[in-house]
């Protein structure tokens, strides 16, 4: 797959600036997208992410070149796609709810046609889409029409389309939508692939778990706005502290014994399972603080000392059950579903 | 740009030509849609009617007439389409720009069309008995009666792209069509020659009928007429897609259908 792509460079492969976009006349008037900046860097993925009409449709094709923002610019490595059309060179795009595929064409001949619209010559896109679909495990139905392929090897030849020029930006709009189980991991995979070979990523989608796991960042959209951008896991981090750690044992406790768990602030939820919940940091990782990007500039310190009080408090219920066999700790961890949940509602 | 004609000819060939049931049954309604009107004349008119060299002018406008509506059509047919299945944003992907693309998919769907719109020419010539000339210098006049027709094209395309659904107007453009190529401007004179003249695709027309049926000289003059006629109404067309292109694109509704 490698030597399919774009070599990596210090350039970011999209940097798109102070977005906006308003539809409809005076009365009507609503602002789609309200500034949104992004940058991708090559090999990165990011998932872009909000509720249905947030606005990551249109911010997705201003970025493509196919919507004309009112302000702000897109640069894909470099190049401004609404001023330069060479700059289309740089961008493969995969669009939501679109076939992006003639059915009645072969995938092979789909990838030597859509090469040659891409300003490939013909030999070459031949060849290229050749090794993609060998690349994607697709060689033996390179002269099967695509309208009598599956929905996943469809998906996964619209990607390869999407690819074919070697773009260094890769928009990939809800990429698994409609796939079954297997088909979907195998587009997952090939996401993977797909970035580590240097190509940027901006995926959107409302499969939160597959943004997850694919993503390195996340930024989320809502009423047009970026509410958050961060690493992935710094995000679910940021918002999984301040959550409840459960201890499950063996044996009973004797009344002493509970009372002193108690008297920390734990709870008992049966009769092998502690519950303890550190007080005063669900406001800290939950609140307004954690809607901006000042979130990211919470202290250090504050941060090792609310974990410092939390594990402090642990150590005293674990020494009060020794030596009752322990069968698992462990702190209740955010997902992104909640996390995008928690931004979208507030 | 030679690659994307190249690629676009296969595409169009293959789109077509996979399923060769829908090839013939253009072939053979178009063919019966003539024959229908022949028919339905000389059972009005009576079995004596003579069309003499009027059955030659009436062949050609026909022919001229499925050709030039089909060509018309095509890009605004073509936007609808691929809008709904979802190829068009794709397209305007293309660092060639839209226009471009546009009119190399055009002239590769033209070649098809001239194929078989030759192939529904034989039949009908030999069912009417009509005889008609093909003399090579008739290429010019067609080549202007094309670009008249792909400016059209254009201008039709350019409105399903910002007010997407045109099939009304589509169908109200095959009769003013109709009008045009039927009309036998090539004996106009006074103001009524000067509209002539400025009426898309009509100097074209007259020149064929000319060549064709009544097997006379080209009208060098006529041709001149012909040719600024025909890149006027091209670069208009091909201006005002430009434009629609930009409007789609300010409206956000490139993609929409």
């Amino acid at each position: 797959m490698s030597e399919l792509l774009p070599q990596s460079s210090f350039s970011p492969a999209l940097e798109s600036v102070d977005l906006r976009k308003s539809y409809g006349s005076k009365k009507t008037r609503f602002e789609a997208v309200r500034g949104v900046s992004l940058k991708i860097s090559p090999g990165e993925v990011l998932a872009f992410l909000g509720p249905n009409g947030a606005g990551k449709t249109t911010t997705i094709k201003m970025i493509a070149g196919l919507i004309r923002p009112d302000a702000g610019w897109v640069k894909i490595a470099g190049r401004d796609p609404h001023r330069d059309p060479q700059a289309l060179r740089g961008v493969g795009a995969v669009l939501e709810g679109n076939r992006n595929l003639y059915w009645r064409l072969t995938a092979l001949e789909n990838l030597e046609y859509f090469g040659t619209l891409r300003q490939m010559n013909r030999q070459v896109a031949k060849a290229k889409g050749e090794a993609l679909l060998e690349a994607f495990g697709l060689t033996d139905k390179r002269k099967v029409p695509v309208q009598k392929l599956s929905r996943g090897m469809q998906q996964k030849i619209a990607i390869a389309v999407a690819l074919i020029h070697q773009p260094q930006l890769l928009l990939l709009d809800e990429p698994t939508l409609g796939l079954d189980v297997e088909a979907g991991e195998t587009v997952k995979a090939l996401v993977r692939q797909i970035a580590a070979s240097g190509c940027a990523i901006l995926l959107t989608t409302h499969q939160l778990n597959v943004a997850e796991e694919l993503s390195d960042r996340v930024a989320i959209i809502r009423a047009g706005q970026i509410v958050t951008e961060q690493p992935t896991q710094a995000l679910i981090k940021q918002f999984s502290k301040g959550t409840a750690y459960h201890i499950q044992f063996e044996g009973a406790l004797d009344q002493t014994q509970t009372a002193a768990i108690l008297s920390l602030g734990a709870t008992l939820e049966s009769e092998h399972h502690i519950r303890y919940f550190p007080a005063g940091e669900i406001s800290e990782a939950n609140g307004e603080s954690a809607n901006s990007e000042s979130a990211n500039s919470e202290s250090a310190s504050g941060e090792s000392s609310s974990a410092a009080v939390a594990s402090a408090t642990l150590y005293k219920i674990l020494h009060i059950l020794e030596p009752l066999p322990l069968l698992e700790v462990r702190q209740d961890r955010m997902d992104l579903t909640d996390v995008f949940l928690q931004l979208v509602r507030t | 740009m030679i690659d994307l004609f190249i690629g676009e000819f296969k595409r169009t060939w293959i789109q077509t030509l996979r399923y060769p049931s829908e090839v013939i049954g253009g072939v053979v309604i178009l063919t019966a849609v003539f024959y229908g009107i022949f028919l339905g004349t000389q059972y009005m008119a009576g079995p004596d009617i003579a069309f003499g060299d009027r059955l030659d002018t009436v062949v050609i406008g026909y022919v001229i007439w499925s050709l030039v509506l089909y060509i018309v059509n095509d890009i605004a047919t073509n936007l609808q389409m691929e809008a709904r299945t979802g190829t068009l944003e794709q397209l305007f992907l293309s660092p060639f720009g839209a226009p471009r693309v546009f009119f190399a998919r055009a002239i590769a769907s033209l070649t098809l069309r001239s194929l078989l719109t030759l192939v529904v020419l034989l039949i009908i010539m030999t069912i009417s008995g009509s005889q008609i000339a093909f003399p090579p210098i008739l290429l010019l006049p067609l080549a202007t009666l094309l670009l008249g027709a792909y400016g059209l094209a254009f201008f039709i395309g350019s409105l399903a792209l910002v007010l997407k659904n045109v099939q009304q107007l589509l169908s109200l453009f095959q009769f003013f069509l109709f009008f045009l190529l039927a009309a036998p401007t090539e004996n106009w004179t006074g103001p009524a020659r000067l509209i002539a003249n400025v009426m898309p695709i009509l100097p074209s027309t007259g020149l064929l009928r000319d060549l064709m049926a009544r097997e006379q000289p080209l009208d060098w003059r006529g041709w001149a007429i012909a040719l600024v006629n025909g890149l006027v109404y091209f670069a208009v067309g091909t201006l005002l897609f430009h434009w629609a292109e930009g409007k789609a694109k300010r409206q956000g509704s490139l993609g929409s259908y």
